[in-house]
């Protein structure tokens, strides 16, 4: 929790600037979120994957967009490789998520997506 | 006239009873409904309204099919396919909590003598002992809230401390009703204090916490237009 | 997942030559898993290009942006601001996502900086084979799971014609015959009757462009 973040290879004043472009959403959608963890049953990655708490949708976008707007955008490339590890390798944005109370939860992972793009983290295909 | 108050005057008991059941009840309602009518103004701006595409056949288009009329999801399916469906013991008891949470306060005998002795009017009431009980099952589903907070890793893993101050700050007014009901402490005014102030604290909280979900709810499911809307929806984010 | 291929350096240089302002917009879907037109591409790309140009002593300005998908319009949005500065997009996504680039932009020249191959499978690491030709009525469950149409030089929907040789097709003894490949297949299921069924001439469906509508939304749209 304390380690120490080397910020200075990520652009924090950028993460910002996309962040406040959809900042009424986003923030409403942090706010309404109720953490009651019924989007997890329609997430087909949660049920392939052992029913794995950490593929359930609300937890994917709390600790991606939340983690970002939480931090302010200071983050540091560890912080953005286990953003990207959330973002990319456990949802595919199939946008079939359900959010009891509505949050449109395929939005904010491909705002938590296009964040770590303009950060030069994106997913590796080629990796052998 | 001395208006002067002496600090005993000002934090004792009795002070704080009338004030809580005087502007404080004024303060909390205003805070509600104009914050939530901000927080509803500040969703709505999020909509807009698309224009709807409307397609026929023709030479040179093909559109697929429509399916014959054996192949409609039946009832059964759509809701076997549902979050009713998927998870029916947490629908049941949210749906029964929240049912409860909204017509209690509403429907008790006692809201209903303070409503008429304040403006001479109020609704119909429910019987007392019918209120009290269904009181204690609002409590229950609280419990269940709080052992799925606890007890259940995927729950546990998003949780955060408001989660926690929250669900107590809804089930508070409910307890200490039901305990000034029973009469279980001597010191009736403090019982029914903590039940008056509570509530309009959650009251103040609706528009600025995660209860706003109570409208969000509402608007995203009958008005945008999705996978899971129900009705007509005409508008998308 | 749709495959698709990079088109060569020169097809792309003369198709840009006359702008000044180039913005090459990838695609984070299937391009991006077929290593054709991921960030990586793009960025890869914008370098040739402006070394390229750089040595024939033309200087253009060539930025990258890479959105999630260019099939789905609320994608292309997040470019709505910044698109006006340049006078033409180099799409790297497959056809259709050049389509729908082309028709959110239409007063910015669009090109398409990759040829759109088939709908395939991932065969190896970077190499993607071709496996559907999205005919529209699929015959997979008589056949084996082999399709006629893609797999089989003229598309024959009733067996091999005469020209199969030593279980190869005659257009290359490199390529295997389909149909002997479907009944090797059948053959070892004990299916050897879904073949024997003559099966009606492929109504080609893919002749005219087609709209597809899921069930739950056909009132919505079909009125």
């Amino acid at each position: 929790m304390f380690r120490k973040r080397n910020t200075a290879s990520v652009n924090s004043e950028e993460i910002r600037a996309i962040l406040d472009e959809k900042k009424t959403k986003m923030k409403l959608s942090l706010k309404a979120c109720a953490h009651c963890s019924l989007c997890a049953e329609s997430c087909f990655l949660f049920m392939s994957h052992d029913k794995n708490p950490k593929y359930m949708p609300s937890y994917k976008f709390l600790n991606s967009v939340g983690v970002l707007y939480k931090k302010k955008g200071n983050v540091d490339k560890l912080d953005l490789g286990e953003i990207r590890d959330i973002v990319w390798e456990r949802c595919v944005l199939c946008t079939r998520c359900y959010c009891p109370m509505g949050i449109d939860i395929p939005e904010m992972i491909a705002l938590a997506r296009r964040i770590c793009r303009s950060q030069g983290v994106y997913p590796q295909y080629d990796k052998e | 006239m001395n208006y002067i108050m002496e600090f005993s005057t000002i934090f004792s008991w009795t002070f704080a009873y009338d004030f809580l059941k005087g502007p404080m009840v004024w303060v909390s309602f205003i805070v509600f409904i104009f914050g939530t009518l901000f927080q509803l103004f500040k969703i709505s701006s999020l909509m807009s309204k698309p224009e709807r595409i409307r397609l026929s056949a023709g030479p040179g288009k093909f559109i697929s099919p429509p399916p014959s009329p054996e192949n409609k999801k039946s009832w059964y399916l759509r809701f076997k396919l549902s979050i009713a469906g998927v998870n029916p013991f947490m629908t049941s008891v949210t749906a029964v909590f929240h049912v409860l949470l909204l017509i209690l306060p509403i429907f008790v005998l006692g809201h209903n003598i303070l409503l008429n002795n304040a403006f001479g009017i109020s609704m119909v009431s429910l019987p007392e002992n019918i209120s009290h009980r269904l009181t204690l099952v609002v409590i229950l589903c609280a419990l269940i809230f709080l052992y799925r907070r606890i007890l259940l890793y995927r729950v546990r893993l998003i949780t955060t401390f408001e989660d926690y101050l929250f669900l107590i700050l809804a089930a508070v007014p409910f307890i200490s009703g039901f305990l000034a009901y029973e009469q279980f402490f001597s010191n009736y005014k403090l019982v029914i204090g903590l039940h008056i102030l509570s509530g309009e604290l959650m009251l103040m909280t609706v528009p600025f916490t995660k209860f706003i979900h109570m409208i969000f709810m509402l608007i995203v499911r009958f008005k945008i237009d999705g996978e899971y809307s129900l009705g007509n929806g005409d508008r998308v984010w | 997942m749709v495959k698709a291929k990079r088109k060569p350096l020169e097809e792309i240089k003369t198709a840009i030559n006359g702008y000044e302002n180039i913005l090459t917009v990838g695609c984070g879907g299937c391009v991006s898993v077929c290593l054709a037109g991921g960030q990586k591409e793009v960025n890869a790309l914008n370098i040739e290009l402006d070394r390229s140009f750089k040595k024939e002593n033309i200087h253009k300005r060539f930025d990258g942006y890479t959105i999630e998908r260019q099939c789905n319009e609320e994608f292309i949005k997040e470019l709505e601001g910044n698109a006006d500065q340049y006078d033409c997009i180099l799409s790297m996504a497959c056809g259709a996502g050049v389509q729908n680039m082309a028709a959110y932009f239409p007063t910015i020249p669009v090109f398409p900086a990759v040829n759109t191959v088939s709908i395939g499978i991932d065969k190896a690491l970077g190499m993607y084979e071709e496996r559907c030709r999205a005919c529209g009525h699929c015959v997979l469950g008589y056949t084996g799971g082999i399709c006629p149409v893609t797999r089989c030089a003229k598309g024959l929907f009733n067996g091999p014609c005469g020209g199969t040789n030593n279980g190869y097709c005659e257009i290359s003894p490199e390529v295997p015959c389909a149909w002997q490949e479907i009944y090797n297949r059948l053959k070892a299921q004990n299916r050897l009757d879904d073949i024997l069924k003559i099966q009606p001439p492929m109504q080609w469906q893919n002749q005219t462009p087609r709209t597809i509508i899921q069930e739950p939304y056909e009132k919505r749209y079909l009125g």
